[in-house]
């Protein structure tokens, strides 16, 4: 019988796809997406810090861009999605062994209010560097 | 009467994929099943899709409606159309499609009976109910003594497999060998019906593969997309908990 089938990266696709869904899915999708960019910037930061091989100037120089407002700003986003990612983490270690699964909502919602204040407090913090 | 745009996905082998546009003249008070019936008997004779029972008791119509899985013979017309665009409607996700509507769900029952799915509850058998106990109503028993371990399977025993739990899982979506919420859930109704130590080690086998328990990542939208409040999601995390405590027993060497 022939069928309509998708192709793999589109069925991949929905991983990312919130449309019409409820909270367990956007946290499903903000989770791929933080985890994406962390691997990213770990190795971002492998790169910077292999500056170091090249001299204090070197470091120096970068260290002075990186107190700029738009480093700064991109400190923030990098924070937001730890704590996305670790908070997120959290819960799905308690629900994901049949603790208070039923709550996993309230808990996302608690979680990420708590994340988005540590984050306000933080980047008060941070742009004051 | 309402006038109603109806937006349908259509496929048939060999032709390429599409949604065609109808305007069906429809009562207020319709369903949407309604809906597709008319735009099948009115408009497009060759629309190809599945129901049966139109009161949520077989499962067989499940589609996509405005994105979301539903049964389209319990969601009311005028609940998912805004009066201005479109309802959109389209077969379940992660089942093949046969044609339009209707999905490949042979697999589907295959693993459901791999899974050990039971459709109706042995507890229903000896519930005491009797004619003299029918309240005046005549409709609800007055009293019903329920066996001290029901809670617990009623509401799986709800499941009426209409696949709408595999639509709406992201996890399905790219490992189709994944047993699935409604398999998953058929596997633990099965292991608190049993003490027998042999099927136990069966069933919690199956939980424990590859494409078991684990592979759940925990979007819940199994749980949430379920028309019959099975709860899918739970059971599963379930599982998880008997599977790990039974491996921190084993590690320890206490008695599984």
């Amino acid at each position: 019988m022939s069928t309509l089938n998708y192709s793999k990266t589109r069925q991949a696709a929905r991983w990312f796809d919130v449309r019409r869904r409820k909270a367990g899915m956007w946290a499903y999708a903000l989770n791929r997406i933080t985890g994406i960019g962390l691997v990213v910037y770990l190795y971002l930061h492998l790169g910077v810090l292999s500056m170091l091989i090249q001299g204090q100037s070197a470091w120096d120089a970068f260290v002075g861009l990186a107190r700029s407002p738009f480093y700064l700003a991109l400190d923030v986003i990098l924070l937001a999605g730890i704590l996305i990612h670790g908070l997120n983490g959290l819960r799905l270690a308690v629900t994901g062994f049949g603790f208070s699964a039923g709550a996993q909502k309230a808990l996302f919602t608690i979680l990420m209010i708590s994340g988005g204040i540590i984050l306000i407090a933080a980047a008060l913090k941070i742009f004051q560097i | 009467m309402l006038t109603v745009p109806v937006e349908i996905f259509r496929f048939k082998p060999g032709q390429a994929q599409r949604y065609d546009t109808f305007t069906v003249e429809i009562a207020e008070t319709a369903h949407v099943i309604d809906v597709i019936d008319t735009v099948w008997a009115k408009h497009d004779p060759t629309l190809t899709f599945r129901r049966a029972c139109h009161h949520s008791s077989c499962g067989s119509c499940a589609v996509r409606i405005n994105g979301a899985e539903k049964l389209p013979c319990i969601v009311r017309l005028t609940d998912v159309w805004n009066g201005r665009n479109p309802i959109r409607i389209e077969p379940l996700r992660n089942f093949p499609v046969v044609s339009d509507l209707l999905v490949e769900v042979g697999d589907f029952f295959e693993r459901m009976s791999a899974a050990s799915m039971t459709i109706t509850c042995e507890a229903e058998g000896f519930l005491p109910l009797t004619v003299d106990t029918f309240a005046v109503a005549g409709v609800l028993p007055k009293t019903v003594e329920l066996p001290d371990n029901l809670s617990r399977f009623n509401r799986f025993e709800q499941c009426i497999e209409c696949g709408i739990c595999m639509s709406a899982c992201p996890t399905m979506a790219t490992d189709n060998k994944f047993i699935g919420p409604a398999g998953l859930a058929a596997i633990y109704q099965a292991r608190h019906k049993t003490d027998d130590p042999t099927r136990v080690k069966h069933l919690l086998g199956l939980a424990d593969g590859e494409h078991g328990v684990w592979r759940c990542h925990s979007a819940f939208e199994c749980t949430e997309a379920c028309p019959q409040a099975v709860d899918p999601a739970s059971k599963i995390m379930a599982l998880r908990r008997e599977l790990a405590l039974r491996r921190l027993r084993k590690m320890f060497g206490l008695r599984i």
